[in-house]
């Protein structure tokens, strides 16, 4: 493990708390984005998201506007 | 996930009945990424059908407050642009001199101006798209009043140059606390309405807009961490380039969750109603979310190039900020698209012009920005009017504009009437527009040649010019800035006259049904 992120550039043995949190944050950043792709552009969902294109012009005609 | 589920369902219903909180626990604990829906359990079924009376009063008066200050925080903005075209405008007086406006300028049209709308526009969005009163008019009404004290305290310290010294955080550290707690009565009534909504679906707008609300509450908390030494003074925790590395987190941050993510909340559900038509795609709106949200918090750096801070860490924000390029602008090309099919209406819907120019402007500053982080334009372009004139495209193009299409838009629900003039909207249209032109148009000349005046060296190696020469040169630009600032001040005087009249004039009954969305 350490050979491999020793071949990325990273000096583990003199990596701190803070680097590490920074790594960890980072990684979390990156895969939360490719799952979050790949739960978009999932052509399974598609429909599932695409009907709520709508909903901002569903809100008015069925609702009073109440009291001023 | 279903039984982590019900135990939060059979722990609430315990601690809470009533169902409220059950609602709020099950939103959190499941779904939240998958699909933007909750686990509902029993308890609560969609009713967007029934009727419902909002709590809108609130929402007129931030409504109002918004037109308010944004003649109040332009007109100051003109009178500091002048004062650097004509000095002698500050007439040495200290409280109106530029470093004393400045920040009451940027704080006004900010947080007052786009505190204002945002807060106006998120509780009217979330009752809205959730069919549903929100969690706590009272609260509510605590925020706005909060929130206009906060501007009041500003008004009165920062003319004294009481500060501390931080952009976009000038204000001192009890007033700071205020914010902070204003702001929480905001984020919590936001989030629990949406938690108690009567729809199945938490639409995109309202997770731009609590984005925005978590994210401005841990950066504001974060940058303002200080030792006060008096009621009016205190020293940050942060030193050197740490404190410089925290401000610009809190600060390009400010402009990513606030015056970007808050701003295409009220985009996302806006140009829609205007236009009549459902949103383009609603994929790509989700994607644009959580890529504004795991990327921006790592741009911050972009502002502190060639300084003290280690140079990959400038390198990484400018490589984050041209990544960001790619969702900013499916975003706003999702915001054109909306349109597509209905561009016959900018003909006679002037209120949709603002919220087309938005976009383009959007998409214009999301653009610049990324390409001023870069390095070698960085080099030439920061501490340059060029960065004044991008702020202002944004601002002024983007975010005002945005706001305005918005405002007039709920003017005429929430007093259920037509606009008191549809030509003065296009008169304000026009003028905001050539307005913000004018200004850039300034900034970016002014900039440019800064630039290039600052880096000229002739052939022994000494500068060719001197930086009063530099400041000479510019005086035609920051006359034309100001008069940009004066057109795009005059139309926001035309926009208050025009509410003011609409809402003066006699409406009809208002619990009618809108004859369209």
């Amino acid at each position: 493990m350490t050979n491999l992120l020793g071949s990325l550039g990273m000096n583990v043995s003199s990596m701190s708390v803070n680097d590490w949190m920074g790594v960890c944050l980072s990684l979390f950043a990156f895969f939360g984005m490719v799952a979050t792709y790949v739960m978009v552009f999932r052509p399974t969902n598609k429909d599932m998201f695409e009907s709520q294109r709508a909903m901002a012009l569903d809100d008015s005609d069925r609702i009073s506007m109440g009291e001023k | 996930m279903r039984s982590q589920t019900q135990f939060w369902h059979d722990f609430f219903q315990k601690m809470m009945p009533g169902g409220r909180f059950f609602i709020a626990s099950d939103c959190i604990c499941s779904g939240w990424l998958a699909n933007f829906t909750i686990q509902k359990g029993d308890i609560v079924e969609a009713t967007q059908a029934t009727p419902v009376k909002y709590d809108m009063e609130v929402v007129r008066w931030f409504t109002i407050a918004a037109a308010i200050y944004a003649v109040v925080g332009t007109l100051i903005g003109v009178w500091i642009a002048s004062e650097l075209a004509w000095p002698f405008l500050n007439f040495d007086i200290p409280e109106l001199t530029f470093g004393r406006l400045r920040p009451l300028h940027t704080n006004a049209v900010i947080f007052a101006f786009g505190g204002c709308v945002l807060m106006a526009t998120g509780f009217y969005m979330v009752q809205r798209t959730g069919a549903t009163r929100l969690w706590s008019n009272k609260l509510a009404w605590f925020t706005f009043w909060g929130w206009n004290l906060i501007i009041v305290l500003a008004v009165i310290t920062l003319p004294l140059g009481l500060t501390e010294g931080k952009e976009y955080a000038e204000l001192i550290w009890p007033i700071d606390i205020l914010i902070a707690v204003v702001w929480l009565s905001f984020g919590l009534n936001h989030i629990m309405t949406v938690a108690i909504r009567k729809t199945t679906h938490i639409y995109v707008s309202n997770w731009f807009t609590m984005g925005m609300i978590v994210m401005i509450t841990y950066l504001h908390v974060v940058n303002s961490l200080a030792i006060p030494v008096s009621l009016t003074n205190s020293y940050s925790i942060y030193s050197g380039v740490q404190d410089a590395m925290i401000q610009w987190w809190w600060g390009h941050n400010a402009v990513g969750f606030y015056l970007t993510g808050g701003f295409l909340g009220i985009m996302y559900y806006f140009v829609p109603k205007q236009t009549g038509r459902p949103v383009f795609s609603y994929r790509l709106s989700v994607l644009h979310f959580w890529a504004l949200t795991f990327g921006y918090v790592w741009l911050g750096a972009h502002h502190l190039q060639y300084t003290a801070l280690p140079d990959w860490t400038g390198s990484l924000g400018a490589a984050v900020s041209l990544a960001m390029i790619i969702p900013s602008w499916g975003g706003a090309m999702n915001g054109m698209m909306t349109i597509s099919g209905a561009w016959d209406k900018l003909r006679t819907d002037y209120i949709l012009r603002f919220l087309v120019v938005s976009l383009a402007f959007y998409a214009m500053s999301t653009f610049e920005g990324p390409v001023m982080s870069i390095k070698t334009v960085n080099a030439l372009s920061h501490y340059t009017d060029w960065t004044i004139g991008h702020v202002h495209s944004g601002a002024l193009g983007w975010m005002a504009m945005v706001s305005y299409g918005a405002i007039y838009h709920m003017i005429k629900k929430l007093w259920n009437t037509e606009m008191y003039s549809d030509s003065l909207v296009n008169v304000h249209f026009w003028l905001a527009t050539i307005g913000t032109v004018i200004y850039i148009v300034a900034m970016w000349v002014s900039g440019i040649m800064q630039g290039l005046m600052w880096r000229d060296y002739d052939e022994f190696g000494t500068l060719t010019h001197t930086f009063v020469e530099s400041v000479s040169e510019m005086h035609p630009y920051y006359a034309m800035r100001a008069i940009g600032g004066m057109v795009f001040n005059l139309g926001t005087w035309i926009a208050l006259y025009n509410i003011v009249m609409t809402v003066r004039q006699p409406r009809a009954s208002v619990n009618a049904v809108p004859a369209k969305a």
